[in-house]
């Protein structure tokens, strides 16, 4: 026979202070089956599970019930004390007296009353609850890194330190993503390619990484720890054991006009490439989309010229499937271009351009060996005009948030223009001037003050041409919106940071949650920065939001630590509150018919076919089944199946049946 | 129809099928299901306007399948149940062999599913218009006036769930209401309980009703109630543009999730 234990906490004052706990313990406890029932002050607090060890040990409690805050935080609290005393931690309820009952009520007979039901409506259910056995699954104690920005390099360097294999899959023909093509850095304008680099050769040279340059997901199963991913290798026309990297080809190539997206636009590069010297893997790929054979049929001449014989015209893509245990997504972002911004003439005036352009024109290594020159004419610009928010914070432009980056990025621009043209101007745009981090805002003040960059708060309206000088009109809001009208010969616009194409994609292949503009979800906003809703897999970098650098590489080693601590662990232990579809003698041997409809709702492809087969190997019939390690328990199947076949451990039709029928019952 | 004869006798003689499923005129002149296993008895098969009821709900059943592989006489209603056996994986279409016969009662040669697809694209997949109409005129009543009409119609269900049984996709070995731990819906036969009883079959059939009003027919109490299947399978299509049967992979309307799916009915 049940006997229960109702232990009524007090939460302080948060739930005595409306609902009468002492009066609640009494009522219940006269219930049938009901053996002991108190309350007390604090039942989290060491004596508060002391009171409820001892009072199962000595009421020889079969089942108990803890009237007191959310589950959310306390319930492991309770089932652990409950597991210490010998009692199944699932035999262990907790019926939310506060956030249900005492925070939303006035202090009246009514609110005790309610109280009431909602721990009587528990007793029955635990009354029913059956013991329930954590879950065990293996871990394969391998990760992959999608992504090689810096985000993604440190985020595989970390791990692989811990003596952990790494996969790390790139898009690109090179790891560095933006932090390679930018200039220098703030707030310190140490050159970025100087800092980079080292990570990326460790990268290539660590025993614990392999790399897959030009490589993308293909697909994904499986489950935390037990992930199978298909890798699509892209041909890369080479064949990379023999290439030296002597870079003959490229110098040789018939096609030298395809803009280059290193340089975003502002130099040109062959269909046989390396995107930049430092570039690692330092082997050339062909743009099979450019290259003059592909596209007529002959030309070879990279195949002639190269040394090695190492040119494979007819190498296939490759896709590898390859186990891995853990998921770090570092894909970065991407900043908005061209025909978003019709009014300030980008992409129609060549002098008119974005952030990332800028940060090659200023680079040492960029087309102009970092001379700020015009793109139109190649003349030094005297007058240079730099718009923050363009396109962020523009809630009618679709993008409400701020991208967090340009703020500071506009000051060094600012800057690096004024150090190196030193009798020009430059003018700065802004809404706000956001800059806090660590010696941020002691950097865009020296921008004004050591470097009199002349700032502006106010918004540019539109931007047009006249007599080979771009007219930038806005307002200066701190002289009472004033127009202002400055004649520029460039327009740097820090345009806002955007998630990169095919994020929306990939979210949809690896199952995780992504937001309205496309970045990839955080499981918690604050408390959970860095997982993302599917267990198993981190997130690392911008393609959550726009990042700083520093803060990208904190969180790639915060997303490393949390991989490490999965692969610590020899198997994983999972709450048993998961679905299962029952089972029947033959030769019925399940409810379920197999419609399969199950397997369409399920957002975490928990559900595979399992068949029945005669001795001799014919099936008899095909039913659904739920993989244990998938299933997060969210109950879609359960509702969704005509037949009933499926239910919840823990949350069973019965249990729910059974506390609908107790709140209408009197007592 | 002599060609639905002669073609069902060329299967069982060069046995491509085992067994036909057809009509054959009864004894007091009704249309009732054959089932015919030997050539020599085809000639019993008819097709006329009396054949209306729905027979692919024989394919599910295991004292049809035992005879190996059916075919069977499809109108066009029977053709789109077919399809969502399939695509619901309860029939296989290597399983069947159509004997296809047109909305205007022609025998129609259909040599696979992808040529079944090709007729049932072409046809007019709404409900039939006299149930049309009165769903037009359901639907201009007020809400309590739409309840009250629906109570009083469901008080005379007796639960003889005939509705489940001529029903082809209500194919479960065991339904919702045989379940008894818990009994979510009542055994007996009461307002509310009907009510129950008649909201979950329509829940179930949601997107899935092919509009062959079979479940109507079978009452005996003549409960319209392929009024409210029917109606599902209106808003399906306005909602989204979906007609149930008109594919051999079609996916449930209910449990899947499109970016461009309307969700103006969400209160």
């Amino acid at each position: 026979m049940a006997r229960i234990g109702v232990f009524v906490c007090h939460c302080g004052e948060n739930i005595s202070a409306t609902v009468d706990c002492g009066k609640v313990a009494e009522t219940v406890g006269k219930l049938k089956h009901v053996a002991f029932s108190t309350d007390y002050k604090y039942m989290c607090s060491d004596p508060g599970q002391t009171l409820i060890k001892d009072a199962i040990k000595e009421h020889k409690l079969t089942g108990i019930v803890v009237s007191a805050c959310s589950p959310r935080m306390h319930e492991p609290t309770f089932r652990k004390a409950a597991a210490e005393a010998g009692l199944n931690p699932f035999l262990c309820e907790m019926a939310n007296l506060r956030e249900h009952c005492s925070w939303v009520h006035e202090k009246n007979e009514m609110t005790t009353d309610k109280a009431i039901d909602l721990v009587r409506i528990l007793i029955e259910k635990v009354k029913i609850n059956s013991a329930l056995q954590p879950i065990r699954v293996p871990v394969t104690k391998t990760a992959l890194v999608v992504g090689g920005g810096i985000a993604g390099i440190q985020s595989a360097l970390d791990i692989a330190n811990t003596g952990h294999k790494v996969i790390l899959v790139e898009r690109s023909p090179s790891i560095g993503g933006h932090m390679s093509q930018l200039s220098e850095t703030f707030p310190t304008l140490d050159c970025s390619q100087c800092i980079l680099t080292p990570r990326m050769v460790e990268v290539a040279q660590h025993p614990n990484i392999t790399l897959y340059t030009y490589a993308e997901v293909e697909s994904l199963d499986g489950f935390i720890g037990n992930f199978t991913v298909k890798i699509r290798k892209k041909a890369k026309s080479i064949y990379e054991k023999d290439c030296t990297g002597c870079g003959l080809c490229t110098t040789k190539c018939p096609q030298k006009k395809i803009p280059n997206e290193f340089e975003e636009g502002l130099g040109f590069r062959p269909a046989i490439y390396v995107p930049f010297p430092q570039a690692v893997p330092n082997k050339p790929v062909i743009d099979r989309e450019h290259c003059t054979y592909y596209l007529k049929g002959k030309c070879k001449v990279c195949e002639i010229v190269c040394p090695t014989k190492a040119i494979r015209f007819d190498q296939p893509d490759e896709v590898i499937e390859v186990k891995i245990g853990a998921i770090v997504i570092a894909t970065g972002f991407d900043i908005k271009r061209s025909n978003f911004f019709p009014e300030y003439g980008f992409g129609k005036y060549k002098d008119v351009i974005d952030g990332l352009q800028f940060e090659r024109l200023a680079s040492a290594s960029g087309p102009t060996s970092g001379a700020i020159l015009r793109p139109s004419d190649g003349q030094v610009p005297k007058n240079i005009v730099f718009v923050a928010c363009a396109g962020s914070r523009d809630p009618a432009k679709g993008i409400a948030y701020c991208s967090k980056i340009c703020c500071m990025y506009t000051a060094k621009h600012a800057m690096l223009y004024k150090h190196k043209v030193h009798e020009g101007k430059a003018h700065v745009f802004y809404m706000d001037i956001r800059s806090a981090g660590k010696n941020y805002d002691e950097f865009v003040r020296r921008a004004i003050e050591e470097d009199y960059v002349n700032y502006i708060r106010g918004r540019v309206s539109t931007i047009y041409e006249r007599d080979g000088k771009l007219i930038v009109k806005g307002v200066d809001t701190l002289l009472g919106a004033q127009p202002v009208e400055i004649v520029a010969d460039m327009v740097v616009l820090a345009t806002a940071g955007v998630a990169n194409p095919g994020a929306e994609e990939l979210a949809q292949k690896l199952h995780v949650s992504y937001d309205s503009h496309k970045f990839f979800a955080e499981a918690h906003p604050k408390l959970k920065p860095v997982e993302t809703n599917t267990a198993g897999i981190f997130l690392a970098g911008a393609c959550q939001n726009p990042k700083d650098i520093p803060d990208s590489v904190s969180q790639a080693s915060g997303a490393a630590v949390k991989v490490a601590a999965l692969f610590s662990q020899s198997e994983l232990t999972r709450e048993p509150l998961v679905a299962y579809v029952n089972r029947t003698s033959p030769p019925m041997y399940s409810t379920c018919v197999g419609c399969f409809l199950c397997q369409s709702v399920c957002p975490y492809q928990a559900i595979e076919h399992e068949d029945f087969k005669t001795r001799d190997g014919k099936i008899i019939k095909t039913v659904a089944k739920i993989n244990e390690g998938l299933c997060q328990g969210c109950g879609t199947c359960v509702a969704l199946c005509r037949s009933k076949s499926i239910d919840l451990h823990g949350y069973s039709n019965n249990q729910v049946y059974t506390e609908v029928v107790a709140l209408l019952n009197d007592y | 129809m002599n060609s639905i004869v002669s073609r069902a006798k060329e299967l069982l003689e060069n046995k491509s099928v085992q067994v036909i499923v057809g009509f054959e005129a009864g004894p007091t002149g009704k249309a009732r299901p054959a089932f015919v296993t030997y050539p020599s008895k085809t000639d019993i098969l008819i097709f006329d306007e009396r054949c209306v009821q729905n027979l692919a709900v024989y394919l599910t059943k295991k004292e049809v399948k035992q005879f190996g592989k059916i075919g069977i006489v499809a109108t066009l209603p029977i053709m789109r149940s077919i399809m969502m056996l399939i695509s619901e994986q309860q029939v296989f279409a290597e399983n069947i062999e159509i004997l296809g016969v047109s909305t205007e009662g022609k025998y129609l040669d259909i040599a696979d599913i992808q040529v079944m697809q090709g007729y049932i694209e072409k046809c007019d997949l709404s409900n039939p218009s006299n149930d049309q109409e009165t769903l037009a005129m359901l639907n201009k009543m007020s809400m309590q006036e739409k309840f009250d009409y629906w109570q009083n119609e469901l008080s005379t269900c007796i639960k003889c769930y005939a509705c489940r049984q001529a029903c082809p996709m209500c194919y479960c070995t065991r339904c919702a209401v045989e379940c008894n731990q818990p009994q979510w819906i009542p055994v007996q036969a009461n307002t509310h309980g009907n009510m129950e009883w008649h909201i979950l079959r329509a829940m179930h059939l949601a997107g899935r009703c092919i509009s062959c009003g079979e479940c109507g027919r079978a009452c005996p109490v003549n409960i319209p109630c392929h009024l409210l299947t029917m109606q599902l399978a209106d808003q399906a299509h306005k909602y989204f543009n979906v007609y149930a049967g008109t594919s051999e992979k079609m996916s449930s309307v209910l449990s899947t999730y499109e970016p461009n799916d309307k969700e103006s009915f969400i209160l």
